[in-house]
């Protein structure tokens, strides 16, 4: 009885480390490529820094960029902000029609993003008759980063302890002022959480983007119009860079959870 | 609580004064989110449902009500067999997702211990990385002069057919994008499940499989609905894998939606596929809504 559990163990290590060489192997793969000469088949290694040095002197890919980091930036304080004050009232008070709500929040997981991207499209071109630009792309990416912002709030905010705002009230602080004094400082980590989640969903995202942005080029529009063409190395320079930007930016989130500089979400136990 | 009352009265002006209304604070908090969402997602997708009985006309839409996009869509065989296509593989790929990553979720939820919370983030990275990117990432392990096949040829064996360009490699493509989020929702829902209640079940003489069927299935059916509803409709609706991964024969549903608003230009019709897209959706999350009981499943009340 015993040895058969310790091997229902093994086997379920062993499905765990072959998933995350499912899910890594690729990834770096991509990075091994990027510094390889002869991409096709590089090996035996030939390691070259030139499709960096290529990457940076190309012009299309810094607007693109560019372009990626505005709409990111704008997505994640939209979501940031209207997921914090759904996920707020939500938590603080008592009130019918609550699944409602929750429902339309949670609307936008639910909805595949190229139905968000063609619909937003036809919207404006067809109803409101703007042309398709940076700032409905923006409008349009936080419909989803609402979703996680506000999943990830809720998770803080479970926690939270709401007899803090009352003492808060008690003492004859304003709302607001018990807002930035009290709350802000004990649910930053899920506010951070949200943001750079949208953040970084809006920084990836293509299928939403691209029927959203006309000519304008963001990273991924620009990898896709690149990649119909054939890959170019460069590609896998900026897409290095992107992953180990990712990866960092997790890992350093990790270590401050895991030193209790910031608590996020449920609890460990 | 009288305090409180007193020290707020004292000084207020009127936007305080409308504040101290509980509906108005609720409404403060929890409507601008649902106008934003209702303004920007509901009514492009009413504006979609509507767009989907015109025509198109050099690349213009006309506002001359018809059903014929529909009648199009269900009997022309070009559209049922990509939609069908669609189905079949957004099913097989949310079963395999399912099988793999349950034992994964819960040997990480019960036998993680301190190293939780690492090793759900080493499964959740990957997806922050972005799905075109890692969809590439693929393309150079499957495709034909990916790492497998020049392997292959390197040492002079013949190429994996099956891996080419075929279904089969989207498949593997949509695991690989969505798993995570299996793995998420599972693990999340087994975070709070009480784990004592199998040693009960041991000690009442119930074998280990009858163990899970009957107390930790039902009690996690959320997260599993979860799951695969997280991946059932991204792989339903996605093009670019089939595009990079299945080729000129692995061509989805996705692919001639894109294709509608893209080269062609019939807006009218895209509306209409992307509404019957939306449809089946709703249909799925809806079917698998019916089966989850949150009281039984302990969520209220008990």
């Amino acid at each position: 009885m015993r040895t058969r559990a310790v091997r229902g163990l093994i086997w379920q290590e062993i499905m765990l480390v072959l998933l995350y060489v499912f899910l890594y192997f690729p990834i770096f793969y991509i990075i091994y490529l990027s510094c390889a000469r002869n991409s096709v088949w590089p090996f035996p290694p030939d390691f070259t820094l030139d499709w960096y040095r290529r990457l940076w002197i190309m012009s299309d890919f810094h607007v693109g960029l560019g372009n990626s980091i505005l709409i990111s930036a704008g997505t994640a304080v939209i979501a940031m902000i209207l997921s914090m004050m759904g996920a707020w009232g939500l938590m603080k008070y008592r009130f019918r029609y609550k699944g409602f709500f929750i429902s339309v929040y949670l609307l936008p997981m639910f909805i595949a993003h190229i139905l968000i991207g063609v619909s937003t499209l036809m919207f404006n071109r067809n109803v409101l008759h703007i042309q398709a630009n940076i700032y409905s792309a923006i409008v349009a990416n936080a419909t989803y980063g609402i979703s996680f912002g506000f999943l990830i709030i809720l998770a803080q905010l479970i926690r939270y302890n709401w007899q803090l705002d009352e003492v808060a009230a008690v003492f004859g602080a304003k709302p607001w002022r018990s807002f930035v004094e009290v709350t802000l400082p004990n649910i930053w980590p899920a506010l951070f959480g949200a943001f750079l989640v949208s953040f970084i969903l809006a920084f990836n995202n293509f299928d939403v983007s691209f029927y959203n942005l006309g000519a304008t080029p963001t990273l991924p529009t620009v990898t896709w119009g690149t990649l119909r063409h054939g890959i170019e190395p460069e590609l896998y320079a900026l897409s290095s860079l992107i992953i180990a930007f990712v990866l960092l930016t997790l890992g350093v989130l990790y270590f401050l959870i895991r030193f209790g500089w910031v608590r996020i979400g449920i609890p460990e136990k | 609580m009288l305090l409180r009352i007193e020290i707020m009265e004292k000084g207020e002006g009127l936007i305080s004064r409308v504040f101290r209304n509980r509906r108005v604070r609720i409404g403060f908090f929890v409507l601008p989110a649902t106008a934003y969402l209702f303004v920007f997602l509901i009514l492009p997708m009413i504006s979609i449902l509507i767009f989907s009985f015109w025509r198109t006309e050099r690349y213009v839409l006309i506002p001359d009500w018809n059903v014929h996009n529909y009648v199009t869509i269900f009997t022309q065989w070009a559209y049922i067999k990509f939609l069908l296509k669609s189905i079949t593989m957004a099913s097989f790929v949310s079963a395999i997702c399912l099988l793999y990553g349950y034992p994964v979720a819960y040997f990480v939820a019960k036998e993680g211990g301190r190293y939780r919370l690492i090793l759900l983030i080493l499964t959740a990275a990957p997806f922050f990385t972005g799905t075109l990117l890692r969809i590439t990432a693929m393309q150079h392990i499957l495709g034909p002069i990916g790492l497998l096949n020049m392997f292959l040829a390197n040492i002079g064996l013949a190429p994996i057919q099956v891996l080419m360009y075929t279904n089969l490699s989207s498949s593997i493509g949509f695991v690989y994008l969505w798993i995570p989020f299996m793995i998420l929702a599972i693990y999340l829902s087994l975070l709070n499940f009480d784990f004592e209640l199998l040693e009960v079940a041991k000690i009442y003489g119930a074998k280990p499989f009858r163990a899970f069927w009957e107390i930790t299935w039902p009690l996690n059916w959320v997260g599993t609905v979860v799951g695969l509803v997280m991946v059932f409709i991204p792989t339903l609706a996605d093009n670019a894998t089939p595009l990079f991964l299945g080729g000129m024969f692995g061509k989805l549903y996705g692919n001639i939606l894109f294709n509608q608003f893209g080269e062609s230009g019939t807006w009218a019709m895209g509306s209409a596929m992307g509404v019957v897209l939306f449809l089946v959706c709703f249909a799925v999350i809806a079917a698998f809504g019916q089966t989850i009981n949150l009281k039984r499943m302990g969520y209220f009340g008990g």
